[in-house]
C-alpha cells in the first residue's frame, strides 16, 4: 500500500552481463518492458526493476546464473507468475531476476506413492490438466493461476487448506541453489526425513530470501469419489461465523468454507450475473465417498439451521459446483468493478478459531464507522478472512483511511493471538508488522539470514531487514 | 560426574544457558530424560533439566490447542484431551518400551524434538504439522518466542518445523503450543489374513496400496509378518498364526461401517478378510504405533527406515536376507520397523545401501552406546548440506553448548 520503500538499485557492469549471455545466450533481457514486467506482482502498487532478466532452463543454469552474481554480490530476485501480492518480487536494489516460467515441465509423477516431481515454472492449472488421467490431483489453490515455484517460496495456501494444509503440509522436498550457487537437494524421496534440520519447511515460505527453488516435490491427493457444493445465507455475519466455528469444532472434514459477506455477494450477483441474496453467506465444499459426503452435507446443513439459515442448498452437479466457485475465485475482479477505476488492496489477517466471530463483527464495526468500501471474504475454517478495501490511490485521504483500518485489523488479530498474514506473506509491507508480532524472533530469523545468505544477494529487502 | 542443573522456571533456562555459553559449557538438555537414548550418546557435564517446566497452561477445547511446559508428559495432555474427545491427530508413539524405558514417560517436548508420529501421519502429517508455535532459549542465550495459536500463517521463516526433528541441539524449549483436533466416534480396522505359510511382505505392499489410493479415507495401513503378528493381544490378530494386514477407517459410525465394508469388497480378492471394531482397534494401533512387538527382545538392534511406500517390503527382505531379524511395516510400507541381530556396525552399511538406492534413509533407533557412537544414527549428510546443517546450528548455537554431537559427531 502506501509504504515508504527506498530503492536503490545496483549497477550491472557489462562483463556481467556478458557472462551471463554465455550461460543463458540470447535468454537474456535488458528491455525497459520485460524489465518493468518483472519488477512488480499484484495488489502492490509501484515498480522496482530488476537490472536484467535471465530466462532459465535448469538447475545448473541457475547454479551458473548465482555463482556468476555471487562473485560480484550482485541481488538475484527468483521469479515465477508475478502474483504475488505483497511486492516480494519488486526489485529494490535491482540485480537479476531469474525468471523460472520457462523451467515447466512435469517431471515424474509417482501414482502409488502419491507424489510428483516438477520445475518451479509449471503452474496450478497445468499440473492438475497433467494429472487429469491418473485420477489424483493437487488441491492448494491461491486465487491466481501462479506457478508451483512460487506457491512454494511464499508458502501459498487457498480454499481447500482447511482440508488438505497448505503448500507447507504438501511440498515433500526441494532442489534449491543455494545463494552461493550450489546445489542442494533438501530430502529424499522417502516421506520421513530423520536425517537431520528440516530445510524443506524452511525453504517453503521463505520468499525467495534463501535461493532459488528449482526443483519441488508435491504430495498429491486422490480425486474424491464424490464432491457436493452448498450455498447457505445467514440473517448476520455472526451466524454464518459460528457455523463455521461449531462445522470446525465438531469435526466435519469440510474440504471448503468461504465467508462472504451482504457486500462482497452483492459485488458477485453483479459481476458473475447472480443472483444469491445479498446477505452474509458460505460456500461449501464436500470431498469423499457418496455416503460421506451426504452424511458430512447433513451434518453442516443441520448446524446451518440452528444459526438462523433457511436456504441451504446443495449440489452435486460439477457444472453448478464450478459456477460457485469460479464465482469466489472473482471475488478480487467483482470488488475492482464496484467502483471501476479504483485500486483493491487484500488484507490477510488470521486468528484463533475462537476468536473468529469477535474479530469479523469488531471489524466490521470498524468498516462502517471507517466509511470505507471494504467486502470481507475468507476461507474462515482456517480463522483466514480478507477484507478488500477498494479506494482511489490517488486520494491520500482515502488511502490514510484504508492503511489505518488495516493497522488496525492487524493489532486487533495479534491481541487475540492472531497473525498479520496467513496466506499473502511478508514480503515489503509487512515487515513492521512481523516485529510486533514476533519481537525477540526475528533476531533469530535475521541470524538464520546471514548464516545461509552472508551477503545479503537473495531477495534483499524482504521478509526482514539485514 | 554429571551435575544437573534444574531449571524451576524460564528464566532460569535463560541464566543457565547464558552462563553455559559464557563458559562454553556444553549441556545436555532434557526434560524427563526417556528419549535419551535415541540419538548419538553425548557424554557431557551438565544436564539442563527442563522436568519442572510440567503442565498444561493453556488449554481451551474450543479453540482446538493446547499450550503446555516441554516437560508435560504426553500422558496427561491425552487424558487431558481424552476429556473433551480431543486428540493430537499426529497419534504420539511411546517408545519408552521399545527403547527399554516403562510406559508413559514421554514429554510433550521430547515428542516435538524427536519430532515422532504414529500411524496417523499418512493421513494427518508428523508431529511438526501439529506443532503451531513455542517459546525457547537458543545456545545463544536469547529467549524467542515463534508462531503461535493460528494454523496458518506467512510470517517469514517457519521455525518451529525447524526445532521440530532437532533433538534439543538448536534451543532449549520452554513452552510448546499444538494443534489438536475432535477424536473420530468409531474406528474399524479390516484385516487381510494372509494363507498360514509363506512371506507375503510383497502382498501386503499390494493391499495397503490399494486401500490407500482408494477413496476410503484410510488413517492407518501397516503389514505384520506372521512371526510379528503372534505377539498380537487382540486374537483376531494374533490368534491364526499368519501374516495381517491392517487398514483403518475412522470416523461418525455410518461412515465408519459403510467404507470398512467397501474396503472388505476391494481387497476380498487378495485374501481372507476380517474386521475389528473401536476397542480391539484401538488396542491393535496402540501396538503398531509404539512397535511394540519389537521391544521384547532388547539385544536386537532396531532401524527405523524411511522409505517409497511401494519399494518398503522390497528394501526390507533385501536387508534381511541370510540375517536374523524381522519387519513391521507401517505408513503404507512407508516405514519399516527393522530388528537384526546384534553386529559391530548394526549392519549400518547394509543397511543404508540399500535404502539409498531407492531415495530413502535409515536411522539407528536402537542399539548399545558404543554401537551408536561408531555407527551415523541419523543419514550422514554430505556437501552443501551438511554445511547447511552446521551453518544452522551455528545460528542458533555459535558456542555448541545445546546436545552438541546429540545429531551428528562433533568435528
Amino acid at each position: 500500500m502506501s509504504a515508504q520503500v527506498i530503492a536503490d538499485p545496483v549497477e550491472l557492469e557489462e562483463d556481467l552481463l556478458e557472462e551471463l549471455r554465455a550461460v543463458v545466450g540470447d535468454r537474456l533481457s535488458t528491455s525497459a518492458a520485460v524489465r518493468e514486467h518483472h519488477g512488480h506482482g499484484e495488489g502492490f502498487p509501484g515498480v522496482f526493476p530488476p537490472g536484467a532478466v535471465v530466462f532459465a532452463h535448469s538447475t545448473e543454469e541457475v547454479s551458473e546464473i548465482v555463482k556468476i552474481c555471487a562473485v560480484r554480490k550482485v541481488p538475484i530476485v527468483p521469479f515465477g507468475t508475478g502474483t504475488s501480492l505483497e511486492g516480494h518480487v519488486a526489485a529494490l536494489r535491482g540485480g537479476v531476476c531469474i525468471d523460472l516460467t520457462q523451467m515447466d515441465k512435469v517431471l515424474n509423477v509417482n501414482a502409488e506413492d502419491l507424489d510428483v516431481t516438477l520445475q518451479p515454472g509449471v503452474r496450478r492449472k497445468q499440473l492438475n490438466e497433467y494429472l487429469r488421467d491418473t485420477g489424483l490431483f493437487f488441491p492448494i489453490d491461491p486465487g491466481a493461476d501462479a506457478s508451483i515455484g512460487g506457491m512454494t517460496a511464499t508458502r501459498a495456501s487457498g480454499t481447500n487448506a482447511v482440508r488438505y494444509g497448505t503448500m507447507r503440509e504438501n511440498v515433500l522436498s526441494l532442489t534449491v541453489v543455494l545463494p552461493d550457487g550450489r546445489i542442494i537437494r533438501t530430502s529424499r524421496r522417502a516421506r520421513k526425513s530423520a536425517a537431520g534440520y528440516d530445510l524443506t519447511r524452511l525453504y517453503v515460505g521463505s520468499e525467495g530470501t534463501l535461493g532459488v527453488i528449482t526443483e519441488i516435490t508435491l504430495r498429491l491427493y486422490g480425486i474424491p469419489e464424490a464432491i457436493s457444493a452448498a450455498v447457505a445465507s445467514f440473517p448476520d455475519l455472526e451466524s454464518a461465523v459460528n457455523t463455521v466455528i461449531l462445522t470446525i469444532q465438531s469435526g466435519v472434514p469440510i474440504a471448503r468454507v468461504e465467508l462472504l459477506d451482504d457486500i462482497q455477494m452483492d459485488a458477485l450477483n453483479k459481476y458473475s450475473g447472480l443472483d444469491y441474496p445479498v446477505q452474509p453467506t458460505l460456500f461449501f465444499e464436500f470431498h469423499g465417498t457418496e455416503a460421506g459426503v451426504r452424511e458430512q452435507t447433513e451434518t453442516v446443513e443441520g448446524i446451518a439451521g440452528e444459526f438462523g439459515s433457511a436456504d441451504f442448498q446443495w449440489t452435486a452437479h460439477a457444472e453448478e459446483r464450478n459456477k460457485l466457485w469460479q464465482a469466489r475465485h472473482d471475488a478480487y475482479l467483482a470488488c475492482k468493478a464496484l467502483r471501476p477505476g479504483a485500486t483493491v488492496y487484500a488484507t490477510d489477517v488470521c486468528v484463533p478459531i475462537s476468536r473468529l466471530a469477535e474479530c469479523i463483527m469488531e471489524t466490521r464495526k470498524d468498516i462502517d464507522e471507517t466509511g470505507v468500501l471494504a467486502p470481507i471474504v475468507g476461507h474462515v475454517g482456517d480463522g483466514n478472512f480478507h477484507l478488500s478495501p477498494i479506494f482511489d490511490p490517488n486520494d491520500p485521504e482515502e488511502a490514510r483511511r484504508v492503511d489505518e483500518l488495516n493497522e488496525r485489523l492487524v493489532l486487533r488479530a495479534l491481541a487475540m493471538d492472531g497473525t498479520c498474514s496467513g496466506e499473502h506473506g511478508v514480503g515489503l509491507h509487512k515487515m513492521d508488522f512481523l516485529i510486533a508480532e514476533h519481537g525477540d524472533a526475528i533476531s533469530v530469523m535475521r541470524t538464520l539470514k546471514m548464516s545461509l545468505d552472508p551477503d545479503n544477494i537473495m531477495n534483499p529487502g524482504k521478509v526482514i531487514r539485514v | 560426574m554429571t551435575e544437573m542443573l534444574k531449571a524451576e522456571t524460564e528464566d532460569q533456562v535463560l541464566d543457565t544457558i547464558k552462563w553455559a555459553a559464557a563458559e562454553k559449557k556444553p549441556l545436555e538438555v532434557r526434560g524427563t530424560g526417556s528419549k535419551s537414548m535415541l540419538g548419538r550418546p553425548t557424554e557431557l557435564d551438565h544436564v539442563l533439566d527442563l522436568s519442572a517446566l510440567s503442565g498444561v497452561s493453556f488449554y481451551e477445547p474450543a479453540e482446538l490447542v493446547v499450550s503446555a511446559g516441554p516437560a508435560t508428559p504426553v500422558a496427561e495432555v491425552e487424558a487431558l484431551l481424552n476429556d473433551h474427545n480431543q486428540q493430537m491427530a499426529f497419534e504420539p508413539p511411546d517408545l519408552g518400551p521399545l527403547l527399554g524405558n516403562p510406559v508413559g514417560g514421554g514429554t510433550l517436548g521430547g515428542l516435538l524434538a524427536c519430532n515422532l508420529a504414529g500411524p496417523r501421519r499418512i493421513k494427518a502429517g508428523s508431529a511438526r504439522d501439529h506443532f503451531l508455535g513455542f517459546t525457547a532459549v537458543s545456545g545463544r542465550g536469547e529467549m524467542f518466542k515463534s508462531g503461535g495459536r493460528v494454523v496458518k500463517n506467512v510470517t517469514g521463516f517457519d521455525l518451529s518445523k525447524l526445532m521440530a526433528g532437532s533433538y534439543g541441539t538448536l534451543a532449549a524449549m520452554t513452552e510448546v503450543t499444538v494443534k489438536v483436533l475432535p477424536a473420530p466416534e468409531k474406528t474399524r480396522t479390516v484385516l487381510v489374513n494372509w494363507a498360514k505359510d509363506g512371506i507375503y511382505d510383497h502382498d501386503g505392499t499390494k493391499a495397503m496400496t490399494e486401500a490407500l489410493a482408494s477413496p476410503h479415507e484410510v488413517s492407518g495401513a501397516a503389514h505384520l509378518p506372521a512371526a510379528v503378528a503372534r505377539r498380537s493381544a487382540v486374537d483376531y490378530v494374533a490368534g491364526g498364526g499368519r501374516a495381517v494386514t491392517a487398514i483403518r477407517v475412522e470416523g461418525p459410525e455410518p461412515s465408519v461401517a459403510h467404507r470398512c465394508e467397501a474396503l472388505r469388497t476391494l481387497l476380498a480378492p487378495l485374501g481372507e478378510t476380517e474386521e475389528l471394531h473401536t476397542e480391539n482397534s484401538q488396542t491393535l494401533w496402540r501396538e503398531i504405533r509404539d512397535a511394540i512387538y519389537l521391544a521384547a527382545d532388547q539385544e536386537r538392534h532396531i532401524w527405523r527406515l524411511s522409505v517409497p511406500p511401494t519399494e518398503g517390503s522390497r528394501v526390507a527382505l533385501q536387508i534381511l536376507e541370510g540375517r536374523p531379524g524381522e519387519a513391521l511395516y507401517d505408513w503404507g510400507g512407508g516405514l519399516i520397523w527393522l530388528t537384526l541381530g546384534v553386529a559391530p556396525d548394526a549392519c549400518a552399511n547394509v543397511v543404508r545401501q540399500h535404502v539409498a538406492a531407492v531415495g530413502g534413509h535409515a536411522m539407528l533407533v536402537r542399539a548399545p552406546e558404543d554401537v551408536r557412537d561408531r555407527v551415523s544414527v541419523f543419514e550422514p549428510q554430505e556437501g552443501p548440506l551438511d554445511e547447511i546443517t552446521r551453518r544452522i546450528k551455528d545460528g542458533f548455537d555459535p558456542s555448541r553448548i545445546l546436545n552438541p554431537g546429540r545429531m551428528h559427531k562433533e568435528s
